[in-house]
């Protein structure tokens, strides 16, 4: 499919926001799945790369992504101008299930596994009594969206050196809250892997239930190639991070 | 001007055209019939098939490089049973010839399954792929060694009623004694090339990026490589080749077919884009009209 850059914008040192329109279909969108974007047009760059769908407008029909540049798929796509056209799959894997019943929830992010995290929180903020949202940065340089997040529930920010909101890691920010095992009913988290396994660790043994998104180097994103799988607890066969996945029940999974 | 004929003849088994997905490029076909009707496709190749299931490797297993990719899936299947029960079953509903790879650590694996699948009755080739280790020879790949090779061809083709493509890899000092090392075991056809052996290293970390360490070269850096080795393969056997290695057009389909292949296989092109067979398809059509080829024929082998 094809979809056009609407509007791009840096947002910080090398995190860039990307909306895109054009015919894709939007309204099937859940919080979590990701489009595969082919980078270029030749054969450079033959493997497409991973990027979680951040928001949807499905009114107006587009959708917006979060990237950070790291590598040369990543840069290509921060160099993109409006009215340039992208070659996307999509939406690809399974999202967050989004319970039905109200119940206090905690989401938890991490740098860039913040941005699908967004359209979870809009999801959920007319369903649950409670949204508490905990964001985790590395530095005020890194952070983004702080905005988008405040109207959506009660948003609380780490950052490693302090320099928003609380100094420290996520966990620590979890762990300093009375009665933490207690609080939620539902947690939902996307970061990076050992966020994501020292949050698993924290609320294991409780009643809460989780869900998390990895993520792995893909090649084909459809579930074809057997290239992104993660092993599940029961040793059954691995489950393929784009089509079972990225998100996972905790308990599920292997981290 | 006639309409182009894209039918070709494999050792008996007729394709309505020469284009089919690469082993372990297109899981069961599941998956990409959600982009186009599987019936498009020449055939449709499944992934390796194991007696037991086959877990695979650590991850990362796949890495892009410049000129294609690495992998080392580490031919993660589900085993034979759940192969023919959950999978051949479904595909043999979308009405496209199958034909299923086989791999194994011992002879009698590589026969055990070969007959099963022949047995089903849902398959309508096999291709064994030689390129695992053998487990009584230290480890060494079944495809570097012609004895070996040939051997097991034999042992396969007395149990298999099927027709047996072997396919070869190219990780050898000579391809043709390989190639002909399948056709005097008994092959009713070759193909090639399977991934050539490569490695990256994260230079930051100082450790390769596969978790595997090293891993198979697959992608348009490996198609001269391929084009070469199925023109040396088509010079001294006479059963039929398909070729595969880097094809992510017609153009480059012909350029095999040229060579001396009958059919060809697509591999990692599926990845960059899904519909990179039906649009292969197209493009052979389009290159045989504007070239006034009425059969692959004409041009099949045409520079050996
Ligand atoms: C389900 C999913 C959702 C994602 N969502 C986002 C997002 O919303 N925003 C964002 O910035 N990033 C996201 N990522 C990570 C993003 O896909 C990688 O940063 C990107 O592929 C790196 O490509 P590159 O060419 O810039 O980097 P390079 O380092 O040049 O990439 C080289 C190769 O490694 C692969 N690779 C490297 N890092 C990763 C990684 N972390 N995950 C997967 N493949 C990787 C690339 O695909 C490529 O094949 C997501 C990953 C997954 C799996
Ligand atoms: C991810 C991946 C998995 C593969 N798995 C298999 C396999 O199970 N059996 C096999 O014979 N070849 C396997 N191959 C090799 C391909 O079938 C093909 O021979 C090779 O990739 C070259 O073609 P290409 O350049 O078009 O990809 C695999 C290749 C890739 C990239
Ligand atoms: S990337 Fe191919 S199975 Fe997930």
């Amino acid at each position: 499919m094809r979809v056009n850059v609407a509007k791009i914008t840096n947002l910080s040192a090398d995190i860039w926001e990307l909306v895109l329109n054009g015919p894709f279909p939007y309204d099937s969108i859940q919080a979590g799945q990701f489009v595969n974007i082919r980078i270029g047009e030749n054969y450079d760059h033959i493997l497409r790369r991973p990027i979680s769908i951040a928001a949807v407008d499905r009114i107006k029909q587009r959708m917006t992504i979060v990237l950070r540049a790291v590598g040369a798929g990543t840069k290509w796509l921060s160099e993109r101008r409006v009215g340039d056209s992208l070659d996307v799959l999509g939406p690809l894997g399974h999202g967050f299930p989004i319970q039905s019943t109200a119940g206090a929830v905690l989401i938890v992010g991490g740098g860039i596994g913040v941005p699908p995290l967004y359209l979870l929180a809009k999801e959920l903020q007319p369903i649950v009594g409670q949204l508490d949202i905990l964001l985790g940065f590395r530095d005020q340089q890194d952070c983004f969206w702080l905005d988008k997040f405040a109207p959506l529930g009660n948003v609380t920010i780490a950052t490693e050196d302090g320099s928003v909101g609380k100094k420290g890691y996520v966990t620590e920010a979890i762990v300093a809250e009375p009665y933490y095992e207690k609080k939620w009913q539902y947690l939902y988290s996307c970061g990076p892997t050992s966020m994501l396994r020292a949050i698993k660790e924290l609320f294991v043994e409780t009643q809460v239930k989780g869900y998390v998104s990895l993520e792995e180097r893909m090649a084909c994103g459809v579930g074809a190639c057997y290239g992104c799988v993660c092993s599940s607890e029961n040793k059954q066969a691995a489950k393929r991070i784009c089509k079972e996945g990225p998100v996972f029940d905790w308990r599920e999974v292997t981290l | 001007m006639n309409k182009p004929d894209l039918t070709v003849d494999l050792a008996g088994l007729v394709l309505k055209n020469p284009v089919m997905p690469a082993s372990g490029c297109f899981g069961y076909g599941r998956e990409y019939a959600q982009y186009y009707a599987l019936e498009t496709l020449g055939a449709v190749v499944v992934k390796a098939t194991t007696l037991e299931p086959w877990l695979g490797n650590a991850t990362p297993r796949v890495t892009e490089v410049r000129g294609g990719m690495l992998n080392a899936i580490g031919l993660a299947n589900p085993g034979l049973q759940k192969v023919v029960q959950e999978e051949l079953v479904w595909l043999s509903t979308q009405n496209v010839p199958i034909i299923v790879n086989v791999a194994g650590r011992t002879e009698d694996e590589y026969c055990q399954v070969s007959e099963a699948i022949a047995n089903c009755e849902l398959a309508h080739a096999v291709e064994l792929n030689v390129s695992c280790p053998n487990v009584k020879c230290g480890g060494i790949s079944f495809g570097v060694d012609p004895h070996v090779l040939q051997d097991l061809v034999q042992m396969v083709k007395r149990v298999c009623a099927l027709p047996l493509f072997v396919k070869l890899s190219p990780n050898v000092t000579s391809i043709g004694d390989m190639a002909q090392a399948a056709e005097q075991g008994g092959a009713d056809g070759i193909s090639l090339i399977n991934t050539l052996i490569g490695m990256e290293i994260n230079i930051h970390r100082r450790k390769p990026v596969l978790a595997n360490g090293i891993g198979g070269l697959s992608g348009p850096g490996i198609k001269p490589v391929a084009v070469r080795m199925v023109y040396q393969a088509a010079k001294v056997v006479s059963i039929p080749i398909i070729g595969m290695g880097g094809i992510f057009t017609g153009a480059d389909a012909i350029e095999f077919m040229m060579a001396g292949a009958t059919a060809v296989m697509v591999g990692t092109a599926n990845f960059t884009d899904p519909y990179a067979c039906p649009t292969i398809i197209d493009q052979i059509k389009e290159f045989m009209v504007d070239n006034a080829i009425t059969s692959l024929a004409e041009i099949r082998g045409c520079v050996l």
